[in-house]
């Protein structure tokens, strides 16, 4: 069996399978990546379905390289695999391979032509933290103070290039059909390739840092300038605790609401205030304290919207008339227009479903109802936002504008799910909305 | 006048050695290896010629010495580490290679034509020169240690007779690797070691 499977036309035939069904594949991929790594699904996931995940993922490796990591996005896709199983394969693709302490050294060096023990007071060789381009060291820095060092593994630059080149190729069918527009794979490039940077990185925090002030229960890092580089950086400890740990000292309903509150409300503050978001919503990136408190870490991808564009989501926002009249039409149709595309038949269909059928449900547009909060322990929000966004992309009316709006989005209902957080949506909303409209 | 005690004698004629192997690295590097002669060595480290040949025969001769220096630093910097003796093999090796590349970078252009040179049948740094063999039995000997301190201890492992050797040609390939890599700092050879190093450690452990 296995040498029927290794023969070069049985790889032919899962390669160009794997090809064929490219479509949206990737995005699924990111869209779902952001709530799958958690570590109590993990430990679920290796007590119950450990062996049947690892077979899959056994098969999955044997394509090797980004021909692997497609054949994981098609699978995530697919919904053939079970929920665990798609964990074990999301953490594969997370993932930077270890770096040891020797190669972590030559590469912290390298960067900043020091070794860590002479920038800092102390350095902790075992990393505490894998980030999704590299690991997370804590250190103390010569003047005392607590420090997370992030260090990039060597040339993931060059490894992204080549994975985009491989992906454009084999995806140059969907890419013909429309399903998967080469807008969207370039922004996702360029999205990823900022990731690498961590001087960008670095000048995000501080933009967030400024831009979040009015916001007093955010907590961001703050850089540490002289010991970061390109490929090292060096922020201030986060208080706070993973998600996870924060429910498993069972808070109170009201702590809950009040975190569930706050996490809507930062969302709706950097949309529609700062224009720019935190579009990497990984559970682990969100902090909460004790005292219901948020700490944001991890600004390697950001993602700013144009003026004209957060007009028009503003618009659409809390929208009172009908789906089919003909002004909320024209407002779609100007969303599109500003990218040079037109919307077809089947693509302003599922716009119309999704403002209806998710958006009217989670987000009352009557202001009488305002009152009442949403309840985000049903399981159902999220399955009806994936099920919306799926008709969407298959109408082949995803925007690229969309990709990392909407994978912030599912990461923040995850969150608010789990939490079961019960949150004034539409207040929220409504008062940002009222602030532009004043402004 | 009083003569110097033997052991005063013995750091300067180090220091004199040390100085014309200096001096004909920087004539390798800048001038080439072909076109540097004995005479410009001397005279660079302040030297008469004939001083040149109280200590090396050859110009290949103080590239060799050179060549063993690099393996003595690199194998030291492995076993001064005490973090590294309980590190996996992988990482030991890393190290190993990684101190040698970082001991050759300044003098990268000789190294390409000592490769180049190293290939040429009658030469002293050929690979099978006699001195030449010594300096790898020398490199192959801690390589093997470090596998049998690392490797599983089982009665028969043939795999580790040819291991050591295997790993000399993994090396000179890594040598040609780091030798065409352009990328800023060298990073791909470091992504390189630690991917290849990885995987070969995983096939040797489980067969």
């Amino acid at each position: 069996m296995a040498a029927k499977r290794d023969t070069p036309a049985g790889r032919a035939a899962r390669m160009a399978g794997t090809g064929v069904s490219v479509a949206g594949s990737y995005m699924g991929y990111l869209l779902q990546r952001a709530f799958l790594d958690q570590p109590a699904r993990e430990a679920k996931l290796k007590a119950a379905h450990g062996r049947a995940a690892r077979r899959v993922r056994d098969e999955l490796m044997s394509l090797r390289g980004p021909a692997m990591k497609l054949g994981q996005a098609l699978s995530l896709q697919s919904g053939v695999l079970p929920d665990e199983a798609i964990v074990e394969l999301a953490k594969l693709q997370r993932e930077a391979p270890p770096m040891h302490p020797t190669l972590m050294r030559a590469q912290f060096s390298g960067s900043l032509g020091r070794d860590p023990e002479d920038v800092f007071a102390k350095f902790d060789l075992e990393p505490f933290a894998a980030a999704s381009l590299g690991q997370v060291h804590r250190a103390t820095t010569k003047t005392g103070e607590l420090a997370a060092v992030k260090v990039q593994y060597p040339n993931i630059r060059d490894a992204i290039k080549n994975d985009f080149t491989w992906f454009r190729t084999v995806s140059k069918p969907a890419q013909i059909s429309g399903h998967v527009p080469k807008s969207m794979i370039d922004e996702l490039e360029t999205q990823i390739l900022a990731e690498t940077d961590y001087r960008q990185e670095a000048n995000h925090i501080e933009f967030f840092a400024r831009g979040l002030a009015p916001l007093r229960f955010v907590t961001v890092p703050r850089v540490f300038r002289a010991c970061s580089s390109d490929q090292v950086l060096t922020m201030s400890l986060v208080p706070g605790r993973h998600v996870d740990e924060f429910l498993a000292r069972r808070p109170s309903q009201a702590l809950r609401d009040l975190v569930g509150e706050r996490l809507l409300e930062l969302f709706y503050f950097q949309v529609l205030r700062l224009r720019t978001f935190h579009a990497d919503p990984h559970a682990g990136n969100y902090l909460i304290a004790d005292d219901g408190s948020i700490g944001l870490v991890d600004f390697g991808c950001v993602k700013r919207f144009s003026r004209a564009f957060v007009g028009n989501l503003s618009a659409l926002y809390l929208y009172r008339g009908a789906r089919e009249s003909a002004h909320f039409q024209s407002l779609i149709d100007q969303r599109y227009a500003m990218f040079g595309t037109k919307l077809g038949r089947a693509g302003r269909q599922a716009l119309s479903e999704f403002a209806e059928k998710f958006y009217r449900k989670v987000y009352p547009p009557e202001i009488e109802k305002d009152h009442i909060p949403f309840d985000f322990g049903e399981s159902v929000v999220l399955h009806d936002y994936l099920r919306e966004s799926r008709k969407l992309m298959r109408s082949k009316a995803a925007l690229h504008e969309h990709v990392f709006l909407a994978r912030v989005e599912i990461g923040l209902y995850d969150m608010l799910h789990r939490l079961r957080a019960r949150v004034h949506t539409s207040r929220i909303v409504r008062k940002f909305l009222e602030d532009r409209a004043s402004a | 006048m009083r003569r110097p005690d033997a052991g005063r004698r013995v750091t300067k004629k180090a220091a004199i050695q040390q100085r014309l192997v200096a001096a004909a690295l920087a004539l390798f590097q800048s001038k080439g290896f072909d076109a540097t002669t004995t005479k410009a060595i001397a005279r660079k480290a302040g030297v008469a010629e004939g001083t040149v040949f109280n200590y090396f025969r050859t110009k290949e001769d103080i590239a060799l010495y050179f060549f063993e220096q690099e393996v003595e630093h690199a194998i030291e910097s492995v076993q001064r580490s005490p973090r590294l003796r309980t590190a996996p093999l992988e990482e030991k090796l890393f190290a190993l290679i990684q101190s040698q590349f970082a001991y050759l970078a300044p003098y990268e252009r000789f190294i390409g034509t000592a490769l180049v040179e190293a290939l040429r049948p009658a030469s002293k740094l050929g690979f099978f020169s006699h001195k030449a063999q010594a300096l790898r039995h020398r490199y192959i000997g801690f390589v093997q240690e470090l596998f049998e301190e690392s490797l599983p201890k089982r009665k028969f492992m043939p795999v580790q007779w040819w291991l050591p050797d295997a790993f000399w040609i993994y090396y000179l390939g890594a040598l040609l690797f780091w030798l065409h890599d352009t990328s800023s700092r060298k990073q791909n050879t470091l992504a390189f070691l630690d991917s290849t190093l990885r995987i070969g450690v995983a096939i040797v452990k489980r067969t």
